[in-house]
């Protein structure tokens, strides 16, 4: 059974991928790579709900050991309408998160999609999210 | 007994503020309350979309004069090969600086309109955008207004439509990207075109870098059960750095 916020997230994710509603950035979002997307998993230091962008904070543990990753997110005022909550992700949470990096190279990236600890899956309604190509997560 | 006859007068007036605060002339359309673009689409609109009479048409270019078209056709193309290279231009977005007028109207997150004796107040959610436009007063001349981000706006009502004169807008505060001077006008005519929809025909002149009125027409659509939300520009990680965006993603911020 799927919880109502999270239906109501996931139609009106699915709408503005459709183009029903008006979307708009704040900013141009080229500084992304749109041809493929990173799956990270790691553990949140910070959650950070500010405009005009909330911001995640994640430790990843990789080979060379744990690297620190800033994801932006969109407004919060765009995410509270599709549902989110300050209260989503917390300080300390194992997540999986699907970022379209940093073109640049730093490490750092556009949230598309998190998976929470209870595998609740929350989209932060980036501008024509369907335009970042997906690259599948590595087993 | 002065007292509480003081205290029934003090409640008449509140009463009559707050009745006045809510619709201030019979007649007048009750366009207080949230709105949300309507029918401002990314991407080609639907055959659905096209075949609804209430999306107005999409916008012109803008007829401007040749020196000004050509500085704008480089300008988009210049915005267009940075996003390519991925090292967006800097906008004022970036320095967290608000839209101003007229494109606040474009309505990127939702308005509020307030109709008060003598004023109607229009709020944009981002960066809480405020424009006040005066009811039944005079324009001042435009070398008397100084220059803002909304302008001075007067309004009346004719009819059911209400037109609104705007002047005085910062020549730094661009729509669409174009260029404007001083002697720049914006006319609105906002008319709801159905209950729940409202039309804002905006027409820009400018003597100096129009060739001809520009009009842009937007829609709006009635949010029944929407209060807005607070918008503060209070961790911009996004800055300019000569000339174009750059983030300080990457780098962590202690």
């Amino acid at each position: 059974m799927i919880p109502g916020r999270l239906l109501a997230i996931c139609c009106v994710a699915s709408l503005l991928l459709a183009g029903a509603r008006p979307v708009h950035a704040h900013h141009s979002f080229a500084m992304f790579d749109h041809t493929r997307t990173v799956t990270l998993k790691g553990e949140v230091t910070r959650f950070q709900w500010t405009n005009p962008h909330a911001l995640l904070e994640l430790d990843v543990p990789g080979p060379g050991g744990m690297k620190h990753f800033t994801l932006e997110l969109t407004s919060i005022n765009m995410m509270q309408r599709l549902g989110w909550r300050s209260s989503d992700i917390k300080a300390g949470d194992k997540v999986k998160a699907v970022m379209a990096p940093l073109v640049n190279g730093e490490a750092g990236g556009l949230l598309l999609e998190i998976t929470l600890p209870g595998g609740k899956k929350l989209e932060p309604g980036v501008p024509a999210a369907g335009t970042f190509k997906r690259t599948p997560e590595a087993e | 007994m002065r007292g509480l006859l003081a205290l029934m007068l003090a409640s008449v007036a509140a009463v009559q503020v707050l009745a006045g605060a809510q619709n201030p002339r019979p007649g007048v359309p009750d366009i207080t309350g949230s709105w949300e673009r309507y029918g401002g689409f990314f991407g080609a609109p639907t055959e659905a979309q096209r075949n609804d009479p209430t999306i107005p048409p999409r916008a012109p270019q803008p007829p401007l004069k040749p020196e000004y078209l050509k500085e704008w056709q480089a300008r988009v193309q210049a915005a267009r090969e940075a996003d390519a290279k991925g090292t967006p231009l800097a906008t004022n977005y970036t320095n967290c600086l608000p839209d101003g007028m007229p494109t606040m109207m474009g309505a990127m997150f939702p308005l509020e309109i307030l109709q008060s004796r003598g004023q109607i107040t229009i709020i944009e959610e981002a960066f809480t955008q405020v424009r006040r436009i005066l009811l039944d007063q005079p324009q001042k001349r435009i070398d008397d207004v100084e220059p803002g981000f909304y302008g001075r706006s007067v309004g009346h009502w004719e009819d059911d439509t209400l037109v609104v004169d705007t002047i005085g807008v910062k020549e730094n505060v661009r729509f669409q990207n174009t260029s404007h001077s001083r002697d720049m006008r914006i006319a609105e005519r906002m008319h709801l075109v159905a209950p729940d929809i409202l039309w804002n025909e905006i027409t820009i002149t400018d003597p100096v870098t129009l060739d001809k009125p520009w009009t842009v027409v937007y829609a709006y659509r009635r949010m029944k059960n929407y209060t807005l939300l607070e918008y503060v520009c209070e961790d911009n990680r996004e800055f300019a750095d000569q000339g174009f965006q750059k983030s300080t993603l990457g780098t962590e911020k202690k």
